[in-house]
């Protein structure tokens, strides 16, 4: 008997819509649809709602037949083949709503299609319908306007979050209106974007007019004046076509991109940090979806770098964000091809050039900064003498006071700063186990543990209370009996130990012993 | 003076405080009050948001009829508040002709006058400046005023320390407090009220070595003879420091039990009004605060002690204070009225009232038997407050036996 795996439609149309979170993603799929629709225009709305986002898109596309409205509610049953949204799954994201109403003209005939809780239905198990009406009007001025009211943005992607800047940027980083096709010429048809904010959203203007096309900041070959000279160099590296053979088949990839400092890559309108921005971008459509930075050899910082790899043979995830094909021969010889072309980039003399320059800007940066503080060094040194500041200095102080008095006997044998007992000392012949700090207290501070030190090396005691604390709340399950008259204090924990004190600024005052005059 | 404690929870105390006459509940708020500011009689003596607080408390005609005496049970001024309004000799005199509680003005006050000495000036190398009305205001000088004034409770004045204090400028700072108390207990012995001794440090061990330094000057004896209570002082840096201010007063009263001031009162000078809940905890009897009225100059509208809003996005009818309640007052706070400080003097007061309201639930909670109400109060005070919980949590556990006990 053979039998049909069955699919749970609701559990499908939630699981997909329930995969968008980001009010913004609505603006990307329906930028997507207007421009397969061949629209010239698109307009966007957006008004903040008390639990969610109302969202308008109106377009002068070619505008949806019955048939395009099925495929625009159906799941999975685009009628699209060539273009962005063949997948049928984007514009699920719109079921996340309290409504959606469609006003659609398409040769002569006005279609009308209204979704009542979509979201609510979905969340009950019923699967919501729509009510399609017709009319028929004059042909020509077609279009498409999209209505969806109350979207339910996801924990942290309120309207009330959004700027024009902030939707700029978005629209020009993840959407078809940072679209590099233009640099490819051949068919690249251009669409005007406005967007207008609710005032409660952003009344600092009144709408962002853009279009589809993602712009590089201008070249400059030659380093800048000044302590930065590499930070606007920018160079552009043309729009390529490469053909490439995989295993069974052919395709085309397109790769254009610059090498550009800091201030360069702050002129694009880049949607999150710039370190997860730059870099070398697999795009598809001209969109920029994952980026593949282990193409560019590990030398050469991806940073630096902005290249954008299209190629229509990748295949998407139902959310646009990942490539699901990566195990194919295809995805495997373009990443290939990409590593071998940008393999030319980092060996370019301009490159070369670029980051010598970097490196110079660093290194007179770097003099100017120890000028600067050797003059402080300086300056303290003349004003407060000798004090050391780390346990290395205290070591020389130590030195320095054996020098000035034989009499201490004490010489430094092994110093490793790295053990926590970093230090052994020849004391009147004796080794013996030492540990330094430059006050006493940080070695309770810095939880040094006491059990196998002989001698507490300090250029001085620090807070005499601090101390006291620690002979009144005890260390680490012992107790502490300060002796400082005697030089030492006691640690009894189970066993009891003497811990010697030497510290180094009194060493260093006490009178040198008197040289008999022979 | 007498203090009795009447029942305790945990470390925290229900008191009576009784000088002069004048009886507190313990633990209680000193709210701040400039009863000097500059003016005349007839401006209550001026003082801005000052004098629209003490038109509270003597409820004048100018702020209703509402009754607001009751949460002026105390108060809490200081000698340097003379220095901030630039007045000259003749005000000055005139000032200190009479004690606040005999002037016609604040006739019937009831409230116990705590007048701080004015030390926290010399925090960050500041001084006492007495030169506009011709006074070097030196311990004398400032005990002069304190009785001038009428003050119930006096301190000696003090050098309190900062947190990046050396351990040199520590003793140096309590050899000069040293002084003061050797010639403060000198001056101060027809004194009729009660005398606090300031306490500096953050630790046990700082306050310890305070009290060493002071007991080199006054002998130990004379020390306990001569004061009433510890006023605990130099947290005012530390202020939004809760564990810091957990320590200090926690070792203040293991430090009072052993020097044998463990029945004395202790009050902490200088907090947020905030922290009073933990502070009542760990077994302060008093504390003085103005945040009430820094609030209200910022705006701020307390809906609880934990919780405020902006003023013009404040609901008075959720709360029914005697300031809410007025018409008047809260067509000023709606932003009507002809002076700032009519404004946000309302708003303090409700914030003060608020305040007091909650020290009133405090005692109650400690007066219930064990310390489940009090450990109750702090979850529902505490409770959703991130930042604050985690110390309510060691106040439960150090002062009001834990949690898991």
């Amino acid at each position: 008997m053979k039998k049909s795996p069955k699919v749970n439609e609701v559990n499908e149309f939630l699981e997909i819509a329930s995969d968008f979170e980001d009010p913004l993603e609505v603006l990307r799929e329906s930028l997507s649809n207007s421009y397969d629709a061949e629209a010239t225009e698109v307009q966007i709305s957006i008004y903040t709602r008390p639990s969610g986002s109302d969202i308008i898109i109106e377009d002068d596309g070619h505008g949806m037949d019955e048939r395009d409205l099925e495929s625009f509610f159906d799941l999975g049953n685009s009628q699209k083949t060539d273009s962005i949204g063949y997948k049928g799954h984007g514009t699920k994201i719109f079921y996340k709503s309290d409504r959606i109403e469609v006003t659609s003209r398409h040769d002569g005939t006005s279609y009308r299609a209204v979704m009542d809780e979509p979201w609510e239905k979905l969340n009950r198990k019923e699967l919501p319908e729509y009510e399609l009406t017709k009319n028929t009007v004059r042909s020509g001025n077609s279009g498409t306007k999209i209505k969806i009211t109350n979207f339910r943005s996801g924990k942290g992607f309120e309207a009330e979050s959004f700027t024009y800047n902030k939707i700029h940027h978005y629209l020009k980083w993840k959407t078809i209106a940072g679209s590099t096709a233009h640099f490819f010429g051949d068919d690249e048809r251009e669409m005007e974007i406005t967007v207008t904010l609710d005032d409660d959203i952003d009344d600092t203007r009144d709408k962002l007019v853009t279009n589809n096309r993602l712009e590089f900041p201008s070249e400059q070959l030659e380093p800048s004046d000044g302590m930065y000279p590499a930070e606007r160099m920018c160079k552009h590296y043309p729009a390529k076509e490469i053909d490439v053979e995989y295993e069974n088949g052919e395709t085309t990839l397109q790769i254009v991109g610059l090498v550009g400092g800091k201030k360069t890559r702050n002129e694009f309108p880049t949607y999150g940090r710039h370190s997860a921005q730059f870099g070398i971008w697999l795009a598809k459509d001209h969109i920029k979806v994952e980026r593949l930075n282990e193409a560019i050899s590990h030398d050469n910082e991806y940073i630096h770098f902005f290249f954008v790899a299209n190629c229509q043979d990748i295949e998407l995830s139902a959310n646009r964000e990942t490539i699901r094909n990566k195990s194919s021969s295809v995805y495997q010889a373009i990443n290939k091809e990409i590593e071998y072309y940008l393999s030319k980039v980092t060996q370019d003399p301009w490159f070369k050039s670029y980051l010598e320059k970097r490196k110079e800007g660093k290194h007179q940066r770097k003099t100017a900064k120890q000028q600067s503080s050797l003059k402080k060094r300086r300056e303290k040194v003349e004003s407060d003498g000798f004090t050391p500041e780390n346990t290395a200095e205290v070591l020389i102080g130590l030195e320095r006071a054996d020098r000035n008095n034989h009499s201490l006997s004490l010489s430094v044998e092994d110093h490793d700063p790295t053990a926590d007992v970093d230090t052994i000392i020849r004391q009147n012949g004796r080794l013996r186990n030492a540990t330094v700090n430059t006050r006493l207290t940080d070695l309770f501070e810095n939880d040094a543990p006491l059990e196998n030190i002989d001698v507490a090396i300090c250029w001085d005691l620090g807070d005499p209370a601090e101390l006291k604390e620690y002979e009144r709340t005890g260390y680490f399950g012992g107790e502490v009996e300060l002796h400082l008259s005697n030089g030492g204090f006691e640690y009894r924990n189970g066993d009891s130990q003497y811990i010697d004190i030497l510290q180094v600024d009194e060493l260093l005052t006490e009178p040198t012993a008197t040289k008999l005059d022979d | 003076m007498q203090f009795e404690v009447e029942t305790t929870a945990g470390d925290a105390r229900l008191g009576i405080l009784t000088i002069n006459g004048e009886s507190l509940s313990t633990p209680n708020l000193f709210p701040v009050m400039n009863f000097y500011g500059g003016g005349a009689k007839t401006s209550v003596y001026g003082g801005g948001i000052h004098r629209t607080l003490k038109e509270f408390m003597i409820e004048a005609d100018a702020v209703g009829d509402g009754s607001f005496s009751e949460y002026f049970d105390a108060t809490m001024t200081s000698v340097s508040s003379l220095t901030d309004y630039n007045i000259n000799k003749d005000r000055y005199d005139d000032y200190l002709d009479k004690p606040i509680k005999e002037r016609e003005a604040f006739e019937g006050l009831e409230s116990i006058i705590f007048a701080d000495s004015g030390g926290f000036k010399f925090l960050n190398d500041g001084a006492i400046d007495g030169s506009d009305f011709e006074v070097e205001m030196d311990q004398e000088t400032i005990y002069e005023i304190q009785e001038a004034f009428g003050a119930d409770i006096i301190v000696n004045l003090d050098h309190p320390i900062a947190p990046d204090d050396t351990h040199d400028d520590r003793i140096r700072k309590a050899e000069k407090t040293a002084q003061n108390i050797h010639k403060f207990l000198t001056v101060s012995r027809e004194f009729e009220g009660a005398k606090y001794l300031t306490l500096h440090g953050y630790n046990y061990s700082m306050m310890d070595e305070f009290l060493d330094v002071i007991t080199d000057s006054v002998p130990e004896g004379v020390l306990r003879e001569g004061f009433d209570g510890i006023a605990l002082g130099s947290l005012v840096p530390k202020k939004d420091n809760r564990s810091a201010l957990i320590q200090a007063v926690t070792d203040c009263r293991e430090l009072m039990a052993d020097w044998g001031m463990g029945d004395w009162p202790l009050h902490v000078l200088g907090i947020s009004s905030r922290a009073a809940p933990i502070l009542a905890a760990l077994g302060a009897d008093t504390f003085d605060s103005s945040t009430h009225i820094h609030n209200a100059i910022n705006g701020k509208y307390y809906q609880s002690l934990m919780e405020s809003t902006m003023i013009d996005d404040a609901d008075f009818s959720e709360c029914d204070c005697p300031v809410c309640r007025s018409d008047l007052l809260v067509e000023r706070m709606n932003g009507n009225a002809e002076y700032q400080k009519d404004i946000s003097g309302a708003v303090a007061m409700h914030n003060l009232i608020i305040t007091k309201n909650e020290l009133q639930t405090i005692r109650q909670c400690i007066r219930a038997d064990g310390t489940e109400a009090l450990v109750d109060y702090f979850e529902d005070t505490f409770g959703g407050d991130k930042t604050m919980r985690r110390y309510a949590h060691q106040v439960v556990n150090k002062s009001l036996g834990g949690y898991f006990a």
